[in-house]
């Protein structure tokens, strides 16, 4: 997944976030080992945690301060303190796409990541592409292919398609579905699916 | 399923063209007094709306994240629920203490179950209400609990053993009183017709073959559950429900409240399948205690199921073991069938599979059913998409596969020959055209090189279901706004739309122009969304309501434009004299004109009709490619002819029926709930080992829908939610077979089975 590194954390000082932990102890390292072991800290790690502290998110292009505890995911912090209901905790593990929201344009799975995490980030969901009056290219696509049924998938994947649309414009049925590999949908709406990108995609 | 009868009701008599275009029938039916002449074939080709693709009214909110599904709702205040499940397949529960958990900070509310005696992993133990999910999670693992562990038996053929551990002590088993339980085994129900030993000794051919399918899970993508609030003694739930009334119903009588006290709403609903019938779930109670926990803390709770508990108590489908005995003469006209059917539905009844059987190719004289539950420590089953029918249509339509081959006849023609349904009949040559039947491998497996395809077939049936006690409320206001209301809900079948089309077609307005407001049982009265039921419900209570407020409109309309009502019609957006429509007003204009400031009409639902059909056909083919080096299938196409009278909106219709296609693929290729022998739980209760079919697994999918006026009610429409599924499990078997001259008699189609399946026939 081609995500931007992190931006300096400096202007958060004098707090610390996980992401700064890892960068500063060396991402990948067991965290475990890192912890005041800090050759390579060129910072004293501060704690966040275990009670709530506020995070600063850019969430459809405007910055947001959610009060969360350290563990709270991303989706959790949308959905319970931001309001953003769109994105759908589905399997609670990454296997469903239900949730996915875009981190810097690619996207991620929303539940799989602490809110802490997407500070510093752009955050993009479904409410940030469209509204019923004025509807993004694919999400009318959708509605004029009748690409849903119960609709409870149907974020994630206009955000999946979203995606790979901006990745890849014109692109093949056997690429749409890799694109959108990552997103499930139990009522069966996948061929319906494919055809609204197909025809966001001729519309470009 | 309620089908009550209305048949003391006075009736006024029709005379209708009933049946498919290509072949119509003068049909009498006798209408419910007061009710209208069905549309029938006369007036198929004069539809604005109906039979037309239509996108979905709630689309736009759905597509931008703005449809607040039961899950999505926040109240001020609302505290976070989360239910724990016992951990163990069978015992007794000793204690359970939640001081630990009750000491937690933010923990607002505790219940615990009354129930001490454990049938499945999963069963509700406890609960808990914080102010945090993540408290709440906390909260659950904080819960301690202590069981005496009992035997147990996890699945049907093990449940079927001489010894085995039995579920129920014989006085408890859920049966009905005329059922004898031995051990695990509850049953016979019995069934049939003729005499099925004279039938077999006619026959020329003679097949006898055992078909085995696994548990599959409802598996809907948002979980069970609702958000409860209270205010004094009012109740407002939110729940993921196919019918808001059953869920009043079920909490009224479990809270021992009174049911104008409670209010429960589903605005947008992720998937139920079937699962959401109920109050609660079949496996939990969950609703009932989200709403205890609720008026505990004196705060709104949303208590959701997470996934592992969704796939435990929500429900599943069936397994099944089935014989299938065919005799036939040598031109392939059937002489008997004899079927025998074992299923678990875990710790419920009712895993019968006899539908297809019973319904297809009935011109057989001999026929003998004996269908028996088996129970085993895994969650209740409850209905799933055709309850029952998909296992019983795999079964009978590989057997008459199976009969097909030995007797050298092609297997569509084996069809054609004992087909009783004139609908089918009209539904085969479509189907084979699309899916081009005669590239069918002529003898199985016959094509070269190790990647194998072919092309089979199979049918299925369903039923013409009704529920008479629905109403329906149409609001036409003084600016010409439309108003509809109707208690059922849109389970994502596309409801909503579904009635704004069958009461623009009788106002003469677009869809768009009206606004459908549903799932609330401050509605009239709607039917819970299953069987295939709701269309054929409601469309002509919507029909009839829409007609008496056309009635009122044209009264106004009429003094305006110097004519008597009678002569009026409105199409278009305009109410015009039908000889003259030059002179017109518009829909508003006429509108503008009311004497007050609403035309308000409710209608009931008359009683069902005679119909064309009492039933619904259906036929389904497939292509696959089989790796026969590695096992694996692909499916690359399928088609799906289907009727439900006439379609109400071709576009929503079409999409169930290929979402049916893909969900019954993913039952015969991929899902397979897995319970561990040693410890008695699912090995895979989440979306990842339980697969479900993904966009890299798609095929090409083809709806044909072949409208007929099958009459019984005033539009002649009927649901297609199910009908599509019943099919598709023996058409991939078949095409599998044809591909590869191997028989697949085991569910899930994987790559294993698909090699042994390939051995076998190599060593044949």
């Amino acid at each position: 997944m081609a995500r931007k590194p992190p931006p300096d954390d400096g202007a958060r000082a004098p707090g610390f976030s996980r992401r700064t932990f890892l960068k500063t102890a060396g991402a990948g390292a067991a965290v475990g080992t890192v912890v005041g072991n800090g050759a390579a800290c060129t910072r004293k790690p501060t704690i966040i945690g275990p009670g709530a502290a506020p995070l600063t998110l850019r969430v459809n292009g405007a910055s947001q301060t959610v009060t969360v505890e350290p563990r709270v995911t991303l989706l959790n912090a949308l959905r319970n303190h931001l309001d953003l209901t769109g994105a759908k905790q589905v399997c609670d593990r990454g296997a469903c796409g239900g949730c996915t929201v875009l981190l810097d344009g690619a996207p991620v799975k929303a539940c799989m990541m602490l809110a802490a995490d997407a500070e510093g980030h752009e955050i993009t969901t479904v409410e940030g592409l469209g509204t019923p009056e004025k509807m993004s290219p694919l999400q009318e696509a959708f509605v004029e292919a009748d690409a849903l049924q119960c609709g409870f998938c149907t974020p994630g994947f206009v955000v999946s398609g979203t995606a790979l649309l901006a990745k890849n414009p014109n692109p093949t049925l056997d690429e749409i579905k890799d694109g959108l590999a990552g997103n499930l949908c139990r009522c069966g709406t996948y061929s319906r699916i494919f055809e609204a990108v197909q025809k966001t995609a001729g519309r470009g | 399923m309620p089908q009550e009868d209305k048949a003391e009701e006075p009736s006024v008599t029709f005379k209708a063209r009933a049946g498919l275009p290509s072949d119509p029938k003068e049909m009498e039916v006798h209408a419910g007094e007061g009710d209208l002449k069905p549309w029938d074939l006369d007036d198929l080709p004069k539809f604005q709306q109906v039979g037309k693709p239509h996108t979905r009214i709630d689309g736009p909110l759905k597509v931008t994240g703005q449809a607040k599904y039961s899950y999505d709702v926040k109240l001020p205040g609302m505290l976070y629920g989360r239910m724990v499940g016992a951990s163990i397949p069978a015992g007794v529960i000793v204690s359970i203490d939640t001081s630990k958990a009750e000491a937690l900070p933010g923990v607002k509310a505790v219940w615990t179950a009354e129930a001490k005696k454990v049938r499945f992993a999963g069963q509700d133990v406890a609960a808990v209400a914080a102010t945090s999910p993540e408290i709440a999670a906390d909260a659950a693992r904080l819960v301690e609990v202590q069981y005496e562990e009992k035997p147990f038996v996890h699945e049907l053929r093990a449940a079927m053993e001489d010894g085995a551990p039995t579920v129920f002590a014989a006085d408890e088993a859920p049966v009905g009183e005329d059922q004898t339980v031995r051990g695990n085994i509850a049953g016979p129900n019995k069934g049939g017709r003729g005499n099925v030993a004279a039938g077999f000794a006619q026959a020329a051919v003679t097949i006898e073959k055992t078909y085995y399918l696994p548990v599959h899970t409802h598996s809907p993508l948002e979980t069970h559950g609702v958000v409860a609030h209270w205010e004094g003694d009012q109740l407002t739930v939110y729940a993921s429900t196919q019918g808001v009334y059953a869920v009043r119903e079920g909490l009224a009588e479990a809270l021992e409240i009174d049911r104008k006290n409670v209010r429960v709403i589903c605005q947008h609903m992720g998937g139920g399948f079937g699962s959401k019938l109920g109050p609660s779930a079949t496996g939990s109670a969950v609703a009932m205690v989200a709403c205890k926990l609720a008026k505990k803390a004196g705060a709104p709770v949303k208590l959701m199921l997470d996934r592992h508990q969704e796939q435990l108590c929500t429900g599943n489908a069936p397994s099944a073991q089935i014989t299938v005995k065919i005799g036939a003469k040598k031109d392939g006209t059937l002489t008997a069938v004899e079927y025998t059917s074992y299923g678990s539905a875990g710790v419920a009844g009712g895993a019968g599979t006899a539908g297809p059987v019973r319904a297809l190719y009935a011109n057989n004289p001999n026929l003998k059913i004996e269908e028996y539950s088996v129970f085993t420590n895994a969650g209740p089953a409850a209905p799933l998409r055709a309850p029952g029918h998909s296992q019983g249509a795999f079964a009978v339509e590989s057997a008459m596969d199976e009969l097909a081959e030995k007797l050298g006849m092609d297997p569509l023609e084996l069809r054609k020959k004992n087909e009783s349904s004139p609908v089918r009949s009209a539904e085969y040559d479509p189907g084979a055209k699309a899916i081009g039947w005669e590239r069918r491998n002529k003898k199985a497996g016959d094509t070269p090189g190790p990647k194998k395809r072919g092309i089979g077939m199979a049918n299925g049936n369903w039923y013409v279901f009704a529920n008479p006690n629905v109403k329906v409320q149409v609001k036409i206001h003084r600016d010409g706004s439309v108003e509809l209301f109707s208690g059922a809900q849109d389970i994502g079948s596309g409801f909503r739309t579904m009635i704004a089309v069958v009461a623009a077609e009788e106002l003469g307005i677009a869809p768009s122009d009206i606004t459908s407001r549903v799932g609330d049982t401050q509605f009239p009265v709607g039917p819970a969304s299953g069987g295939s039921i709701t269309t054929n419900s409601v469309a002509p209570a919507v029909r009839l309501a829409a007609n008496d407020a056309k009635k009122k409109l044209f009264e106004v309309a009429a003094k305006a434009l110097d004519a008597d009502p009678a002569e009026l019609e409105s199409e278009g957006g305009k109410v015009f004299v039908a000889s003259d429509p030059s002179r017109s007003l518009t829909f508003k204009e006429a509108a503008s004109r009311m004497p007050g400031e609403v035309i308000d009409c409710t209608a009931e639902r008359k009683k069902q009709y005679e119909t064309f059909r009492g039933d619904i056909a259906g036929t389904q083919f497939a292509e696959v490619e089989v790796d026969t080096e590695t096992g694996e299938v692909r499916v690359l196409k399928m088609v799906s002819v289907n009727d439900c009278g006439f379609p109400v909106n071709t576009l929503t219709a079409k999409n169930q029926v290929i979402g049916a296609m893909i969900q019954g693929a993913s039952w015969a290729l991929l899902e397979d709930r897995i319970i561990d022998p040693m410890v008695g739980t699912m090995v895979n209760p989440d979306l990842e080992a339980y697969k479900i079919l993904s966009p890299r697994d798609m095929f090409e999918a083809e709806s044909i829908l072949v409208p007929q006026a099958n009459l019984g009610n005033n539009t002649s429409a009927a649901g297609i939610g199910e009908p599509p599924i019943v099919p598709t499990l023996g058409a991939i078997a078949n095409a599998i077979y044809n591909a590869t001259g191997a028989r697949v008699r085991e569910l899930p189609m994987t790559p294993d089975r698909v090699l042994a399946a390939l051995a076998e026939a190599k060593g044949a």
